[in-house]
């Protein structure tokens, strides 16, 4: 028992490290090469913990052998475009200029029921609004609209608008986040005078409190 | 943390790797062939019906083997070294009862699985595939 609870402490302290190391990208969207490693890796690290007769290190050595090459792999995609194509494949234009492309659906094994529904979720139902539909080399499905079906922004607008600024926390929870406060410029006695006129008299007293490089202020006040 | 530091971590870790490994292979080599080697020996003293030094040198070997109870523990599988464990208890059994037949099947056994042991650990072909 003490057996299994330490080598599943080690194992999954490790591949937590693994995932931290390998960056932000290996959680969310997953290259071909990423996601045999993330099945792998599970598979692997699941038969020393429940076989105690393995040895620990039969898991922990494929597993550093896998997050190695991985990070080789990574890093020889970002130097090479060659290698990229290789490991990761090329984006696939599904529509074209509201056309399908059937050869290349056929290659990239989607099914129209699979693009129809991909289409649905991003808001489009006529093929016609789409100047291309992308199938990137992660799965995901980008879909750009024709011009004329995209919403206009302020700039098509020709409107003038203000630009807010990152929002930082500076209360949190009743807890003052004083590196932030700093950040922004300010100082205790501003931010007492924000509390004053919010009608509160201590951070302990705040649920939120937003501040954005404007000085725009997003206040909420702690339940009692 | 740069790209070319991670790769530099990456092929290091690779190597390192690679090198406790093979390491390992000729460790396991070593310590298996000299127990081997006594086995060997404590065979030819039973063989002259000298029970006794054949007996002494075997619980040496089976004391050594003890010693490296963590290593082999750590990376053999334990189903492994428990018969090997098994079969040395056999062997001091059959040269206690003096029992010269059943003493050189076991010995053979035990110096056979040792082998295998170590066999298993090498960098060889055959052992990948």
């Amino acid at each position: 028992m003490f057996t299994g609870l330490m080598r599943t402490m080690i194992l999954y302290i490790l591949i937590i490290a693994g995932v931290r190391l390998m960056g932000k990208r290996q959680v969310g969207e997953l290259e071909p090469s990423e996601l045999v490693l993330s099945l792998i890796i599970a598979d692997l690290a699941s038969v020393p913990m429940q076989d105690y007769g393995i040895p620990l290190l039969t898991g922990i050595v494929p597993i550093l052998t896998l997050m190695s090459l991985t990070m080789i792999l990574s890093v020889l995609t970002m130097k090479s475009v060659r290698f990229r194509a290789v490991l990761c494949g090329r984006p696939s234009i599904i529509v074209q200029n509201g056309t399908l492309d059937q050869k290349e659906m056929a290659k990239t094994r989607l099914t129209l029921d699979e693009l129809l529904e991909e289409l649905r979720c991003k808001g489009y139902t006529d093929l016609s609004q789409i100047k291309y539909a992308i199938l990137e080399t992660n799965g995901q499905l980008s879909v750009l609209p024709f011009a004329n079906q995209k919403p206009p922004t302020a700039r098509d607008l020709k409107v003038s608008v203000e630009e807010g600024g990152l929002p930082r926390v500076v209360v949190s929870d009743g807890r003052l986040l004083e590196g932030n406060l700093k950040l922004l410029g300010h100082d205790r006695p501003w931010l007492d005078r924000q509390l004053t006129q919010r009608g509160c008299r201590d951070v302990s007293q705040v649920f939120l409190l937003l501040v954005d490089e404007t000085d725009a202020v997003y206040f909420a006040k702690k339940e009692s | 943390m740069s790209c070319v530091k991670r790769l530099y971590i990456a092929a290091g870790l690779l190597v390192l790797l690679l090198a406790v490994s093979l390491t390992n292979a000729w460790y396991a080599q070593s310590i298996t062939g000299d127990m081997r080697e006594q086995l060997r020996q404590a065979q030819e003293l039973a063989e002259r019906e000298d029970w006794s030094r054949a007996e002494a040198l075997t619980r040496q070997v089976y004391e050594d083997w003890q010693g490296h109870h963590f290593y082999f523990h750590t990376l053999m599988r334990h189903s492994d070294t428990d018969q090997v464990l098994r079969a040395f208890r056999q062997v001091l059994e059959y040269l206690q009862l003096q029992e010269p037949d059943q003493y050189n099947a076991a010995n053979a056994d035990l110096m056979a699985q040792l082998e295998l042991l170590a066999e298993m650990e090498q960098a060889t072909v055959v052992n990948v595939l």
